[in-house]
């Protein structure tokens, strides 16, 4: 049973330690640094940091959470550039901002708004 | 082992050799490594110069660490070498830090090491999105010592990740062109 701790109304699982933290901490400040170089790579970067942090949290997310990593973001493209078909490549980074739109529409929406 | 059946070995290997991107978490034993290190001094380099250095790690924290510092580092290698241009020697040579022949070299010491790792089975994937400055430090490097690619060795996993668009299927017709042309 995953620690949890309460946001308002919600539970919400612990799902990063220090080691996953620091790692993708580290992923972020050092991609910022070869984006300088390499910017037409610079959308499958942040994918890759979005599939790291899935792998990190899945085991210990909620079994909603867990559907939509292992779904929508791990059929997010972890090689392509949009660059041969940057339509599709859009369509399909689309897909999955809609279905973590959904699924936080669905996990948080219903809370009241903070003053 | 004829001549012609070697030829044909040599040119199978380049043919079926490809980029890694999924290793399992076998260790690459020590020996391979150091078979795949041996090759690469056999890689060419412009003048006979051997301006490259080869870092080597099988360590798992290192490992660890330099993928965190290694954006384009997909895989998880159970081994790296990670080649540097020894840019004090070159400086020595006369070569500015961003002279060509020094990347040059850089890809054909790659392009040895990878072709060895895959004639005694193992995977590799080379990699160049990576902060300088982050490995260096995690490596220790020397002085002078310019880490340009890093080699990922391990085992292949069964399956490996692919690219949103199809391969293209070359032919080395529509890589050449003749000259003078027809």
């Amino acid at each position: 049973m995953p620690e949890m701790r309460q946001h308002g109304r919600m539970t919400s699982a612990w799902v990063l330690d220090e080691d996953d933290a620091m790692e993708l901490l580290a992923y972020l400040i050092t991609a910022a640094r070869t984006q300088l170089d390499e910017a037409a790579d610079g959308p499958m970067r942040l994918l890759t940091a979005a599939h790291r942090l899935a792998g990190m949290i899945d085991a210990r997310a909620s079994a909603e959470t867990r559907a939509l990593l292992e779904g929508a973001v791990a059929r997010l493209p972890l090689l392509a550039v949009p660059r041969d078909d940057r339509d599709g490549y859009t369509a399909q980074v689309d897909g999955a901002c809609r279905a973590v739109a959904d699924h936080l529409a669905a996990r948080y929406g219903a809370e009241p708004t903070p003053a | 082992m004829t001549a012609a059946d070697a030829s044909e070995a040599v040119l199978a290997a380049i043919r079926s050799r490809r980029v890694v991107r999924a290793m399992t978490s076998e260790p690459v034993e020590r020996g391979a490594l150091e078979a795949v290190l041996d090759a690469g001094r056999w890689a060419p380099t412009a003048g006979n110069r051997h301006l490259q250095r080869f870092v080597a790690t099988d360590h798992r924290g290192l490992l660890r660490v330099l993928r965190m510092v290694s954006p384009g580092m997909i895989q998880r290698p159970t081994a790296a070498i990670t080649i540097c241009t020894d840019r004090a020697a070159a400086e020595d040579y006369g070569f500015p830090p961003e002279a060509p022949g020094l990347f040059v070299d850089v890809g054909t010491a790659a392009a040895t090491l990878m072709l060895a790792a895959h004639a005694i089975g193992l995977g590799a994937g080379p990699v160049t999105s990576f902060s300088r400055a982050a490995v260096s430090t995690v490596l220790r490097l020397p002085d002078g010592w310019h880490p340009e690619l890093i080699v990922c060795l391990g085992h292949p996993e069964s399956t490996q990740p692919r690219p949103l668009a199809p391969r293209r299927a070359f032919t080395w017709r529509d890589l050449t062109m003749w000259a003078p042309s027809a």
